[in-house]
């Protein structure tokens, strides 16, 4: 934006300055970070009252966006660790903002958690007295390190470039012919290690819901696979949202050949995700309730809530659609509009999955199940028999402020770090400096 | 070892609500919220039958059954599985319990509880009185609570209260371990049922429906009308012999 900074600081800095827009940007980001703060103070003060999760209905937006987020912190490490690990140079020069985006959204997904905890101030008994049982603890360790791995190859990917401005974030690495050589190789062992902590975090993150025996279809082994593929949906779609974004707002020079080529990737785990994965899911029970053409596409073709359709209309077959005609699918446009949608249709993917464990109750006799805090005298009715869920404006608040700090992280990276790739490393001479 | 277990006798069971009333004043639960509950089953409400009324001289086949129903205090508990931090946990004699200094309120015990057993504190709990009921301390704001089987009277020596205040003695509670509990000698000798038993949680509350038993006090060698007669000196044995709970030093019924 800033057309007036030297480029040898700003060597591969694709947003030299913030600008007019930028500071608007960021005052909007500052607003939602310091309502949702205020929110959560309230929420803390008041308790979880103030959310619309009850008794029955007991999880809520706070346990969908992190499912949402876990998800979506996978297409920049999968996107640059996969070809890293066979040792291929493609989509290289999307690696740098795959990983910050990665690592925005990993914190976003811990943060989430933490407003959706009745009594924040005891989270120290996941460390003094873990249940190596509950797969919450599989999980609470797999974020925090992915959340490190993501920082660790965020630091990697950049370290001899931000060396060779003089950076302080170098932390005194040097960037040297035989440095670049050898974090080559430690790039190729990290990514050796990311591809299966991605597979372990999303599958980990879907046995949370799938290993419980009390919640409809959640308990389906289909569970842990659908959350991988969900992930490489909603966070390659959101990468290349991002990547669009910055191509066309920063210094950021997105390859439009391999921007084309990553919307077929998304293409292809959209049909998995939404075509196939569903239809794996519903056609044995289908077939097994009455055997015939209509009764078994009827089966998986009607949805029983609008999330349903959300998801795979919206976001599923329309961005596929967008993706398979030919014509289409080369517009930067059209490519940022499908990715949009896939983020999109997977949120309410995850808002479908929670709905299904508490919409109906196993025991369903009158009274029912006793909501909680709910009760303002004698005359109160405090019993439900089925769940019911609408988030209330302290649950968006606070959620939006998170979601608004993960936004931060991006853009502060998109400011600091050298997030465009140099676009021949062999150029660098050791003592630091590139050509262009 | 002990192994504590309860069985409900639904034939017995009146429908008459003192259990789940009870309880929240044994246990100081807050209002707005249950730890025990009497659900009509069939009915479209509470307390309703299922079926039709007798019109026009046609049948009616009116019917009314009613589902007990708390903390089932499964051996295999989905809750205790996922707790990440230990904070409800299996006993050594098989109770379910929360410990609340260890909670955190994170709900994942509610998600796995098939039975909906659970309640959290949304907001800071309400007592009516206000310095609460029982003897059982309040539990704070921001934690999940449930039924206990009453442990602080098992230490005591004394059956749980809702089994006590069942004016229609269709609540049963003793060692599933001891061959020689009533809970034992009902298990064995009535068609009994396990709650949602296909999730495989295996509970420890077992349901009769069919025949009716004796009922809580009715403790002699014989079941009540299995030969006929029941001696003066098998109820006077029957009554000594309650509580079910192995004694403490304080021990005895109210």
């Amino acid at each position: 934006m800033g057309e007036t900074v030297t480029p040898e600081t700003d060597e591969g800095v694709v947003l030299p300055s913030f600008g007019v827009a930028g500071k608007i940007w960021l005052g909007a980001l500052s607003v939602l970070l310091v309502l949702g703060f205020a929110a959560w103070i309230y929420q803390l003060q008041t308790g979880l009252v103030a959310t619309g999760m009850r008794n029955v209905f007991s999880w809520g937006l706070y346990i969908m966006l992190f499912v949402l987020f876990v998800g979506l912190s996978a297409g920049g490490l999968i996107i640059s660790s996969a070809p890293k690990f066979f040792h291929s140079e493609k989509y290289d020069g999307f690696a740098r903002l795959g990983v910050l985006v990665s690592l925005a959204c990993i914190v976003v997904a811990g943060l989430l958690i933490i407003p959706d905890i009745g009594r924040p101030g005891r989270l120290y008994q996941f460390l003094t007295s873990p249940n190596f049982q509950s797969p919450m603890v599989w999980d609470f360790g797999i974020v925090i390190g992915y959340g490190l791995l993501n920082i660790w190859y965020l630091w990697l990917l950049t370290r001899r470039d931000l060396a060779a401005r003089g950076s302080r974030l170098a932390l005194g690495v040097e960037d040297t012919e035989a440095g670049r050589e050898r974090d080559r190789r430690l790039l190729f062992w990290t990514a050796a290690i990311s591809l299966p902590t991605a597979i372990m975090l999303h599958s980990v993150t879907g046995w949370i819901f799938a290993t419980q025996v009390g919640r409809g279809d959640w308990f389906s082994p289909l569970v842990a696979p659908v959350f991988i593929a969900k992930a490489l949906v909603s966070g390659l779609g959101l990468l290349l949202v991002t990547s669009i974004i910055a191509d066309r707002y920063t210094r950021f020079e997105a390859n439009h050949e391999e921007l084309v080529s990553l919307g077929k990737i998304l293409g292809i785990f959209l049909a998995v995700h939404v075509v196939y994965l569903l239809a794996a899911e519903r056609l044995p029970h289908a077939w097994a309730d009455h055997f015939g053409f209509w009764a078994i596409s009827s089966e998986f073709l009607v949805g029983d809530t609008v999330y349903f359709w959300l998801w795979t209309v919206l976001g599923g077959a329309v961005p596929l659609a967008l993706l398979a005609v030919p014509s289409l699918r080369k517009r930067m446009s059209v490519i940022l509009t499908a990715g949009a949608l896939a983020v999109f249709g997977t949120m309410f993917e995850g808002i479908r999955l929670v709905f299904t464990g508490y919409q109906g109750v196993n025991i369903d006799a009158s009274p029912g199940i006793p909501v909680g805090g709910e009760y303002a005298g004698v005359t109160t009715d405090i019993w439900a028999t089925s769940g019911s869920y609408t988030p209330t404006l302290i649950e968006i608040a606070i959620s939006l402020g998170i979601i608004a700090f993960g936004a931060l992280i991006v853009t502060v990276g998109l400011r600091f770090l050298p997030i465009q790739k140099p676009s021949d490393a062999a150029t660098y001479a050791p003592d630091g400096g590139a050509d262009e | 070892m002990t192994s504590y277990g309860l069985v409900i006798d639904q034939e017995r069971c009146i429908g008459c609500h003192s259990c789940a009333i009870t309880c929240k004043q044994e246990n100081n639960v807050p209002m707005g919220q249950y730890w025990n509950r009497v659900l009509t089953e069939g009915g479209d409400h509470i307390d309703t039958p299922s079926g039709t009324y007798p019109e026009d001289g046609d049948g009616g086949n009116l019917e009314m059954k009613n589902q007990p129903t708390t903390c089932q205090h499964c051996a295999n508990a989905p809750c205790v599985k996922v707790c990440p931090v230990n904070a409800t946990y299996t006993r050594d004699d098989g109770i379910v319990e929360i410990d609340y200094e260890k909670c955190i309120g994170c709900r994942y015990c509610m998600a796995a509880c098939p039975y909906n057993a659970r309640v959290f504190n949304w907001d800071e709990p309400e007592h009516v009185p206000e310095e609460g009921t029982g003897d059982v301390p309040a539990r704070p704001q921001g934690v999940v609570e449930k039924c206990t089987f009453c442990s602080h009277r098992l230490e005591e020596g004394l059956d749980p209260a809702c089994v006590v205040n069942c004016p229609a003695d269709a609540r049963i509670f003793g060692d599933l371990d001891d061959d020689d509990s009533t809970v034992s000698e009902y298990i064995a000798e009535y068609e009994t049922h396990q709650l949602l038993d296909e999730k495989g949680t295996d509970p420890k509350t077992y349901y009769i429906r069919g025949e009716m038993t004796p009922g809580r006090p009715w403790k002699g060698k014989h079941m009540e009308g299995e030969d006929g007669e029941t001696s003066t000196a098998d109820v006077e044995a029957a009554t000594e012999r309650v509580p079910h709970v192995p004694a403490g030093p304080e021990g005895g019924d109210d």
